[in-house]
């Protein structure tokens, strides 16, 4: 019979400078607060031992996330608190846990579950007045498809499959901010940045994105 | 002090790897409001100077101190640099982003010659001038330290001053000479005559350079001595290995937790210049070793403890030491790494204690290929040692074996490089004799071949340096010998080799090139992408010096060298007799197994070796 193993699944946030880490450094980060934290923490097999962990979908670099996600499978039952506690000692200020939960063995991963993101796109600087962006972005998701080119290579989305639920815009502070919800699928997913560059390149502005923020994942069934 | 990251921060979203610039790493220490400020460069980027340990022990030493704080400073790589000058953003400090012209006290340290173009872009970014003699008042001193402080010449100018050897005990007493004149209000130059009264300390403007009339000698009524003699810690156990180092974001090398479990290695081999300038050897004690090792795993969180030294396997206690860590760490994926191995059954056997079922890979370092040369170069490996020892590692499970050799050794001849390639195939024909047929696939021999650079204070000091077109010819002898299959031959770039030769043994004047080749685009000069020859070599022209006379010319044993003022205290005569002996073909033993072997250390610096059980075997 296999050890019994505890799956605790952690939220936390990636904020302010330490938006510009890559996923794989967050996933380092995390793994080594769990250590730091003295957990007893179940490993994988094989060659190679590590310590049994499953992240959420990958956050590019420059991008923040408030309500990101790891689990991790403990070898003891430790109370939520305590572990959340123990967490947040450990944890480097700005990836900081903001809740810990157990959830069952059978429940699906996050990156199966959870394929829904939503976004905050942020543009302009307080007090300088709004972006007049709206129609451009509105031009953009009308358009069906998007072409992007990252890093040399090139990229098609079905705007129809990735955007489910539209674009909303609002104002504060004389900023532009604009709110989507992207789908996540086997393909990858749609940078909401680079749709937002994409409008403002089509509005005739040289206004870039200040800040780009993953508020949080969801199912599909649910409605932000 | 201003933050600068609020302009810093707009820069990132342009640049390469923008974790190098953000901090806030579990285990950095903020203590911005302490009256005294330390910045510790790293001459390269910091996926490479987070690696090294001297500067987290300095690190640790002064955060520790009272009224003192340190912080951490990289180069920029290019991108960042160029976004950085284009901003008007001056060089600053991880911790609390604030110029690094606005602290106290600017210690960098000089791990490798091929560093010294970033010395000059890490100063022009920070707003200090270059050379210290245009250096004003309220300007930082600028103290260097490290492995190339042992021949300072090439650099020495752009220094206020030069710590030779081991900082934790002198760290504090340069900061405390400094605090001491500066709170009396005197200007620079009574800080430099104070500085060069610390032990250890080299103030270069305060010294003539060695020419053809003699050795570098200090300035009349300077008060700076003869001879600088370098400082050295008598006991590691006086000092705890950090116990919480900063824990990086990014996949920087050698990534892990390190304890050094000893200082010094007294095997003798005559290239080897950390071997001369580290003596004696000290070891730190078992106990000692495991409560630290254990502190800093569970402090940092790391997944991989390295044991370093230079020769990890000679610990008089190392048994003991990794059973203990691997009867504490079972079960918790944390791997424990000897960074080298002895060339015995001994050392196959410390490796199998530490790898807990799993089998990766071996290295060892035969160096030479012929017995013969290996007897010229000290390198008291038997042959048949290695092939026992591979004939146990490969029984064990074991399949992949990485040998470090080297071209170039002083007497070498093509039957020596050909040997080489002999000795790599009796290795595989060893390794096949052993390993069931269906897994003989799976051997791999990954061979690393360096060319031998003449350093300051070894037995070879006065040696030449093979020119590149000889190198060239050996490499080609190299492979045509080697093994094909089941071999992945690898070579260092004779160029950066030449160039690290003409900068190991140059003087004063050298630093006319190195500042003529960082204006002219140089730097990060060891970063193989960006290295450029034809620059260094239109330095060198433009400015009068030969590179090839400076590395390939041989020198007399009477003649002056640009380093004989600064002492590691292994005397000259040793050296000299070292060097006899190896044109004979004639081993010395290893002094801290064997007894002494009289090469002036312990007397000179008044230390003694120190080992933590009863005798090494």
């Amino acid at each position: 019979m296999a050890d019994p193993s505890f799956r605790l699944r952690v939220v936390y946030g990636k904020t302010g400078r330490l938006r510009f880490l890559s996923h794989l450094e967050v996933a380092r980060a995390c793994e080594r607060a769990v250590r730091r934290a003295g957990l007893e923490y179940a490993v994988t097999q094989g060659f190679n031992q590590r310590m049994k962990m499953a992240f959420g979908p990958a956050l590019p670099v420059g991008t923040a996330g408030l309500a990101e996600i790891y689990d991790v499978w403990l070898k003891r039952f430790v109370a939520p608190d305590a572990v959340l506690s123990a967490l947040r000692d450990t944890t480097p200020d700005r990836l900081t846990p903001v809740s810990a939960l157990y959830v069952g063995e059978r429940e699906a991963s996050v990156a199966v579950a959870l394929t829904l993101a939503d976004y905050e796109v942020v543009v302009g600087h307080p007090g300088r007045g709004p972006v007049r962006m709206a129609e451009a972005l509105e031009d953009v998701i009308s358009s069906e498809v998007l072409e992007i080119e990252h890093k040399g290579a090139r990229k098609v989305y079905d705007l129809a499959v990735c955007l489910p639920e539209g674009a909303r815009m609002s104002e504060d502070d004389g900023r532009s901010i604009v709110r989507l919800t992207v789908r996540m699928g086997a393909q990858g997913s749609l940078r909401p940045d680079a749709l937002v560059r994409e409008a403002l390149r089509r509005a005739g502005l040289s206004d870039e994105p200040v800040s780009v923020t993953r508020l949080g994942l969801r199912p599909e069934e649910a409605r932000a | 002090m201003s933050d600068l990251w609020a302009r810093v921060e707009p820069l990132l979203a342009g640049v390469e790897r923008p974790a190098r610039y953000i901090d806030s790493e579990f285990g950095a220490v903020h203590r911005p409001k302490e009256p005294y400020r330390v910045a510790l460069l790293y001459p390269d980027t910091y996926e490479l100077g987070m690696a090294n340990q001297a500067v987290a022990i300095l690190y640790d030493l002064l955060n520790a101190a009272d009224g003192v704080s340190a912080e951490r400073v990289y180069v920029p790589w290019k991108d960042m640099a160029t976004a950085m000058r284009a901003a008007e953003v001056p060089l600053f400090t991880l911790e609390s982003v604030s110029p690094v012209a606005s602290c106290d006290l600017f210690g960098i340290t000089m791990p490798y010659e091929l560093t010294c173009t970033n010395i000059c872009e890490a100063l022009d970014l920070a707003g200090i001038p270059m050379r210290a003699v245009d250096r004003r008042n309220d300007d930082p001193i600028v103290i260097g330290g490290g492995p190339c402080a042992f021949n300072p010449e090439p650099v020495a100018d752009f220094f206020d001053a030069i710590l030779v050897g081991e900082g934790e005990d002198a760290i504090l007493e340069i900061v405390e000479a400094h605090r001491e004149v500066k709170s009396r209000g005197e200007d620079r130059s009574a800080v430099l005559r104070r500085l060069a009264a610390v032990p250890g300390v080299y103030v270069p403007s305060l010294y003539t350079p060695a020419d053809a009339s003699g050795p570098a000698r200090p300035l009349e009524g300077s008060g700076a001595p003869a001879i600088v003699t370098k400082r050295v810690v008598d006991d590691l156990g006086r000092f705890r290995s950090p116990s919480c180092p900063v824990v990086p974001f990014m996949d920087v090398v050698h990534d892990r937790a390190n304890i050094e479990i000893l200082r010094g290695c007294t095997r003798g081999c005559r290239f080897c210049q950390a071997g001369m300038i580290y003596r004696p050897v000290r070891e730190r004690t078992s106990d000692a070793v495991v409560r630290d090792a254990l502190l800093q795993l569970r402090c940092t969180g790391q997944e991989e403890l390295s044991l370093t030294s230079l020769s990890t396997t000679d610990h008089s206690q190392i048994e003991d030491i990794v059973r203990r860590l691997s009867a504490a760490l079972r079960g918790r994926a944390v791997t424990i790494g000897l960074p080298s191995l002895r060339v015995d059954a001994f050392g196959v056997s410390m490796a199998r204690l530490v790898s807990e079922g799993s089998r990766g890979g071996l290295t060892f370092a035969p160096e030479a290929g012929t017995q013969r040369l290996r007897d010229v170069v000290n390198k008291n490996v038997d042959e048949q040692d290695l092939i026992d020892t591979v004939r146990v590692a490969f029984g064990e499970g074991w399949r992949r074996l990485k040998l470090y050799f080297m071209i170039g050794l002083p007497t070498e001849t093509d039957d020596d490089v050909r040997g080489i390639g002999e000795i790599v195939s009796r290795v595989l024909a060893t390794a096949r004799e052993v390993v069931p047929p269906a897994q003989r696939g799976a051997i791999k021999i990954a061979v690393s071949v360096s060319t031998f650079v003449p350093k300051a204070h070894t037995p070879f000091q006065w040696e030449g340096q093979l020119t590149l077109e000889q190198v060239r010819d050996r490499q080609r002898v190299l492979r045509e010998t080697m093994p094909r299959k089941g071999v992945d031959l690898h070579w260092h770039d004779s160029e950066v080799s030449f160039l690290e030769g003409a900068l190991a043994r140059g003087g004063r004047d050298l630093s006319r090139v190195i500042e003529r080749v960082w204006r002219a685009g140089g730097g990060f000069d060891a970063w193989t992408e960006v290295f450029s020859l034809s620059r260094w070599t239109a330095a060198f022209e433009a400015e009068g010096l030969d590179p090839v006379t400076l590395a390939s010319a041989p020198r007399s044993t009477d003649g002056h060298l640009p380093w004989d003022h600064i002492s590691s205290g292994v005397a000259k005569p040793y050296l000299i007799r070292e060097r006899d002996r190896a044109y004979a073909g004639v081993v010395t033993p290893d002094c801290s197994f064997d007894g002494c072997t009289a090469c002036g250390v312990c007397p000179e610096l008044g230390v003694d070796i120190v080992l933590a059980g009863e005798a090494r075997g």
